[in-house]
């Protein structure tokens, strides 16, 4: 589903957890939302999934408003760590609820989901250990088949082996029902090859939305001499940098084009790719350095 | 390339040229899809698609409408080709320099080719 | 599927009703047995039910309405469904009591116990299926009402929800006093009653019990209303 966000406010009391977004996100893409603890990230997600109405902005999915919009929200499934969609009875009995609530639900998916999960069904939830939860709500979030699908920090508690299946589940069941999905983590190295696109928040506002290796690309490591390393990098964008003996090597933000990177070759300088989650964490540092 | 950066989408690319090179893939043969793409190596499949798109820019693949992808019937001659051009400077100088930092001989480096030639 | 929810929670109130029974059939022939028997043990047994009335009420609010809007549905659309699935469980609460006196009745003939009452209801014999189904129903709609309401300000305001107590205490009252009969159980607040005829000091018509309980109902989900119909799902688990 298409999403359309413009001048989003979210304020808890005295407290601004949105502070003016605006984003537009093309239907049928798996989107990673980034953020700090804080950044707003569930604040955004619960706006989309009308959880929780705006405080000033406006916010459509498919052209349409969200808020009490049944229309519209019987299309959108929102997990968030909570479990309000799992939290009731049994495993099974949750499930039936999903099944009951859910147009595109398929069960016999969730079943599959379950037994890979080794989820006892007929155990109640509230009992379950907090990764047994967590995988409660990624297959009532996988099976809903939901338009708009998304995952809020979705694998709390799972271990690796877990995760991984969790991201494997994702993929497969994107590539055989493609649907737009947001997943928003910390965990960034582990999932970011399924993004498409990258959504950075920081504070409150959008601090980055680009394509993924859009994003990447403009990220670069600069590492040589100092004296090189700083004549090359004056006047760029630089997001963190560290020495070692006379050795530098600096992370810089922003496109390079042939020429420049030649240049650094003559210099004798070596270039270098930054992975996502390094970038996020210069990107959001808190030291003033980002942008 | 001027630099060692190589994102995963190029990975791909260049995994794929090996196979043609090697005749691992044949002429007019498909290639999986970039969903199998994307299921193998956990990316997106627009990830992969930019691998495959960036094949068919240099003529190594070909797309059939509804098909699907398959390798392009000279694409072996041509990579290998490219390869030839770019072997000396890609693969021996680098060699010789580091032969000559190591303090190795360069009559040692032939003969040790010839041996290999010759077995 | 419509009535989900209704029908998850006749099958549980069932499971724990047959549990109850099996208990208050045990005390009831230990006290018979040793002689203790005075009085109809449901009569006391069944103070408990309204307080199960008012959890089910709050539970609406507390499990079910987020359940349902993470799953899709609009406050609007569970507000419906969740005001029609409390006013039909309250007759299935008041069935089960009904039941649970007449097999007393049958319990107490066969032993020959004194089946008596012994405080003011709308019935005057356990056995008066009609008075004793609506004087339960009365209470239970009261009481599920008055729990939705609290059950609502508290997950929208936590602590601010005290302030809905006494809202909630007024709701019950009232119905209470509608029904022009003194429901209050040993274990409850005397003042209360006082409180209802002090301030509800209804006249007796047979319409009153009927326009108190509607009165009651459009009240209180009016009320619940107003507080969940742009309430925000928590972001922390309570």
């Amino acid at each position: 589903m298409r999403i359309e966000v413009e001048d989003l406010v979210l304020r808890y009391g005295d407290v601004t957890a949105l502070d003016g977004i605006t984003l537009t996100l093309e239907e049928g893409k798996i989107y990673g939302l980034l953020g700090r603890n804080g950044s707003g990230k569930t604040s955004l997600l619960s706006v989309l999934a009308a959880f929780r109405k705006p405080t000033a902005g406006r916010v459509r999915i498919d052209g349409q408003p969200v808020f009490e919009n049944g229309r519209v929200t019987s299309r959108i499934s929102l997990i968030r760590d909570v479990g309000e969609t799992v939290n009731i009875g049994t495993g099974e009995e949750a499930l039936s609820y999903a099944e009951a609530l859910r147009p595109n639900w398929d069960g016999e998916y969730a079943r599959s989901l379950a037994e890979l999960f080794k989820i006892d069904l007929k155990k109640s939830v509230k009992n379950m250990s907090k990764g047994q939860r967590s995988a409660m709500g990624i297959i009532v979030g996988l099976a809903s088949r939901a338009p708009l699908t998304m995952f809020d920090e979705a694998y709390l508690g799972l271990d690796a082996p877990a995760r991984q299946v969790f991201y494997d589940q994702v993929l497969a069941d994107y590539l055989a029902h493609p649907r737009t999905i947001i997943m928003s983590t910390h965990l960034i190295d582990e999932v970011s090859g399924l993004f498409e696109e990258v959504v950075i928040i920081h504070k409150g506002r959008v601090l980055a939305h680009e394509e993924k290796d859009e994003l990447l690309a403009k990220g670069t490591s600069v590492t040589g001499p100092a004296a090189a390393v700083d004549a090359f990098t004056a006047g760029m964008t630089v997001l963190g940098s560290r020495s070692l003996g006379p050795t530098k090597s600096v992370t810089v933000y922003g496109e390079l084009d042939d020429a420049r990177r030649r240049k650094a070759a003559e210099s004798g300088l070596e270039l270098g790719p930054v992975d996502l989650q390094d970038l996020f964490i210069h990107l959001t540092a808190e030291d003033g350095a980002a942008r | 390339m001027l630099d060692d950066r190589s994102p995963i989408y190029r990975q791909i690319a260049e995994r794929i040229k090996a196979d043609v090179m090697s005749g691992v893939l044949k002429g007019d043969e498909k290639v999986m899809s970039t969903n199998q793409y994307a299921a193998y190596y956990r990316i997106n499949p627009a990830t992969a698609a930019k691998a495959f798109q960036q094949l068919v820019d240099e003529g190594v693949l070909y797309k059939k409408r509804g098909i699907g992808m398959f390798v392009s019937p000279d694409a072996q001659e041509k990579l290998r080709a490219k390869r030839r051009e770019t072997f000396f400077t890609e693969v021996v100088d680098p060699m010789v320099a580091e032969a000559k930092a190591a303090g190795i001989p360069l009559r040692d480096i032939i003969r040790r080719i010839e041996e290999l030639e010759d077995s | 599927m419509k009535f989900r929810i209704l029908l998850a929670n006749c099958l549980f109130a069932l499971l724990v009703w047959a549990a109850f029974w099996v208990l208050v059939t045990l005390i009831t022939v230990g006290l018979g047995l040793t002689g203790r028997l005075t009085q109809s043990a449901w009569e006391v047994a069944a103070q408990l039910p309204r307080w199960y009335a008012l959890f089910f009420g709050v539970s609406l609010i507390h499990e079910y309405l987020p359940l349902y809007v993470a799953h899709g549905r609009t406050r609007r659309q569970f507000g419906v469904e969740g005001a029609l699935t409390l006013i039909l469980f309250a007759p299935f609460l008041a069935a089960l009591l009904v039941i649970s006196y007449q097999l007393e009745s049958v319990l107490y003939g066969l032993a020959g116990w004194p089946h008596v009452l012994e405080r003011a209801h709308m019935f005057t014999e356990p056995t008066q299926v009609p008075l004793v189904f609506t004087e339960y129903l009365i209470e239970a709609l009261a009481w599920s009402t008055a729990g939705a309401f609290m059950g609502a300000a508290f997950y929208r305001f936590r602590g601010g929800g005290l302030l809905s107590i006494p809202v909630g205490v007024l709701l019950i009252a009232f119905a209470h006093s509608a029904m022009g009969v003194e429901p209050w159980g040993p274990f409850l607040l005397a003042w209360l009653r006082v409180l209802s005829q002090v301030v509800f000091d209804l006249p007796d018509s047979p319409l009153m019990p009927l326009l108190g309980t509607v009165g009651v109902l459009v009240v209180g989900l009016l009320l619940t209303w107003a507080i969940i119909r742009d309430m925000p799902l928590r972001n922390q688990a309570s």
